[in-house]
């Protein structure tokens, strides 16, 4: 293996080396500072799983070169419906079903659109975005007290646990690592993203990958909604209000290219979220106020990509 | 003759058909609910500061994005500069034309940060603007302790509220100045050739570097005036964190569209000008009905949707047209 080959592995595995840096930091901190250490892990694991999931579902949408602003509303709005539908029906069963499908026949409908009328998905999914924040006001106003939609907190502690939870993240990650890496499907998203004449051209449907990717993303956002009631039962107009731009930043920080294509990474999300979740953790622990770990946060975020792409600078700017 | 007489009226009512179209609908819609639209003299300061506003944030955000380059920073710069230079003016005592200087120029060196930054670790653009928004919004939460910025009760400071011609004046000046930087300079020329042809125009001399951190310096310290005007407005700045501060580049969007369509028919900044007259009209429209908050949201996200389906499918609309009156005919 020549010296560039080990640079390149290296750098492609810098988001990972990262994650085990910050890791290993945490727990390093953690027992110098007397902290908690495993209560502090199920921390981490509640505010990074919501992001991994949603953000997994989304790397279909990223390896299309395409961007989705609009997922942390979608899933905001896929947990309020879901949480009416259970206060129906009592079943934490069709609630989850009901939260996946109205997440996916949103990231169809915004697929659609942009296919259909020949719209930018970019500024399709602004639209939605506004459209999706209003709606899920006018919810909460309409079915709630008026500034919340609740179900009952016994009806989902069995499910509030570490091993349900696990297996959620871990179920739909494989699902997406099979999908992305071991179908055709994978690949041809991959193709569609880094050449999109070549893959017309070679008849790969730029609307049937287009789909795909938004129902893909769909059952990400729905998992994630789900997982959102499970922990918080209580659902404000603040629910998942940052989701939608920590699953951009934590795909980019797990080292996937904005551009897509061939160099897309499914693990790259799963990275990315718990790597932002444990740096926020260390800021925590360096009792730093919250604006100074923001921009600390924001540093190392370039420092990183900066790193893990530092073999894919060409002569003109980037755009 | 006639033919030049036809091109002018085509396109003067291509450049004012839409604005005049939403300001038709508007006073219907007001007549109808027995409301009058412009009443009094508040409501045309809202409206002004609604145009000025959001025509500014357009230009901003229209001067990369022309270039490929998505800045999600722009409203973290309104922020930064809004609490530097309200928090300066009020321990200093100095009055409102010192505040929009001092927002302006802490503005325009934010901008020049941001695009520093750019063109140093050349990152693709949206990266870099999402860690810049981050950061600012950091070091405005950090500068005030999370506390924000408060001078309701300085009465020179909030004085800028009290005529719509402050609001005209910006809006006289920001176009002339943006219209003589991108039409009669060098820096235009220049900036014109690299958004057509990025490799061409660089094979060809023009420094990029140069004019991309120019862009997002002018970007920045126009987002300067936009804190400027919330700041003066409510006598405050609210802290944001987490990208609360990315809402601002979204009013710009609509706005953007209708002026790029206009843009056909007369100068393009004109456009913008125009695009934000429209939707400050809607603005206003659903302060003087009271129209829910939400619904104003559908209603524009509707409206930019649509707007959006007839620009990127006009031409099938028009084969459409002339089909049916084919039929007609026969």
């Amino acid at each position: 293996m020549g010296k560039a080959n080990i640079k390149k592995y290296v750098l492609n595995l810098a988001p990972a080396f990262g994650l085990v840096a910050l890791f290993v930091a945490f727990l390093v901190l953690g027992t110098w500072k007397d902290i908690n250490v495993a209560y502090g892990l199920k921390s981490i694991l509640n505010q990074s799983i919501v992001v991994a999931v949603v953000a997994t579902g989304a790397i279909f949408i990223y390896t299309l070169g395409s961007f989705d602003i609009s997922l942390g509303a979608s899933t905001a709005v896929s947990a309020l419906i879901g949480a009416m539908v259970y206060n129906r029906t009592e079943s934490i069963w069709v609630m989850l079903f009901v939260c996946i499908g109205v997440a996916v026949f949103v990231g169809l409908f915004n697929s659609v659109l942009a296919s259909v009328f020949n719209l930018p998905v970019f500024v399709t999914t602004i639209a939605m975005l506004s459209f999706l924040n209003a709606l899920v006001l006018l919810l909460i106003n309409i079915n709630g007290t008026g500034s919340e939609i609740a179900i009952p907190a016994p009806a989902v502690v069995p499910y509030n646990t570490v091993e349900f939870k696990m297996v959620l993240l871990i179920g739909f990650f494989l699902l997406c690592v099979f999908i992305f890496s071991f179908t055709k499907i994978g690949r041809k998203q991959k193709f569609q993203g880094g050449n999109p004449l070549c893959a017309k051209l070679s008849g790969i449907s730029e609307k049937k990958m287009a789909i795909i990717a938004f129902v893909m993303s769909g059952i990400g956002v729905g998992l994630g909604a789900f997982l959102s009631i499970i922990y918080a039962p209580t659902l404000t107009k603040n629910t998942a209000s940052s989701v939608g731009m920590d699953v951009i930043i934590a795909i980019v920080f797990g080292g996937m290219p904005v551009s897509g294509g061939a160099r897309s990474k499914i693990y790259a999300a799963m990275i990315g979220a718990f790597s932002m979740t444990i740096l926020g953790q260390l800021m925590v622990m360096f009792n730093l106020n919250s604006g100074i770990g923001q921009m600390v946060k924001a540093v190392i975020f370039l420092l990183v990509v900066f790193l893990a792409t530092s073999d894919q600078r060409g002569k003109l700017l980037p755009r | 003759m006639k033919t030049g007489n036809n091109n002018i009226l085509k396109r003067i009512i291509g450049t004012l058909a839409i604005p005049g179209i939403a300001l038709v609908i508007a006073l219907l819609v007001c007549s109808n609910q027995g409301v009058i639209l412009f009443e009094t003299q508040g409501n045309w300061i809202l409206f002004l500061r609604a145009t000025a506003s959001v025509m500014l944030t357009t230009f901003a955000l229209s001067l990369n994005l022309n270039s490929g380059r998505f800045d999600f920073s722009i409203g973290s710069i309104a922020l930064v500069s809004s609490v530097i230079s309200a928090t300066i003016c009020i321990n200093a005592g100095l009055p409102t034309p010192a505040m929009l200087f001092i927002s302006i120029v802490a503005g325009g060196v934010l901008g020049l940060c941001s695009g520093l930054v750019y063109v140093l670790i050349k990152l693709p653009p949206i990266i870099v603007s999402l860690g810049v928004a981050l950061f600012y919004e950091g070091l405005a939460f950090a500068i005030t302790d999370g506390y924000g910025v408060s001078f309701v009760a300085n009465q020179e400071l909030t004085s800028f509220t009290n005529s719509p011609w402050n609001y005209v004046g910006v809006i006289v000046v920001a176009l002339i100045v943006f219209i003589f930087i991108l039409d009669y300079t060098k820096f235009g020329y220049e900036y014109k050739a690299l958004v057509s042809g990025q490799k061409v125009a660089v094979n060809t001399g023009i420094n990029e570097v140069k004019n991309a951190v120019g862009c997002y310096a002018i970007s920045g310290a126009l987002m300067g005036v936009v804190g400027f005007l919330s700041a003066t407005n409510s006598g405050t700045v609210q802290m944001a964190l987490n990208f609360g501060s990315i809402g601002t580049m979204f009013t710009a969007f609509l706005p953007m569209f209708i002026g790029g369509f206009i843009g056909r028919f007369c100068n393009e900044k004109i456009g913008y000008l125009l695009g934000a007259m429209t939707t400050a009209l809607m603005s206003l429209t659903y302060a003087r009905l009271l129209v829910d908050s939400s619904v104003q949201q559908i209603i524009t996200a509707v409206v930019l949707v649509l707007f959006l389906i007839y620009l990127n499918n006009e031409n099938k609309v028009i084969e459409l047209v002339m089909i049916k009156n084919r039929l007609k005919k026969k």
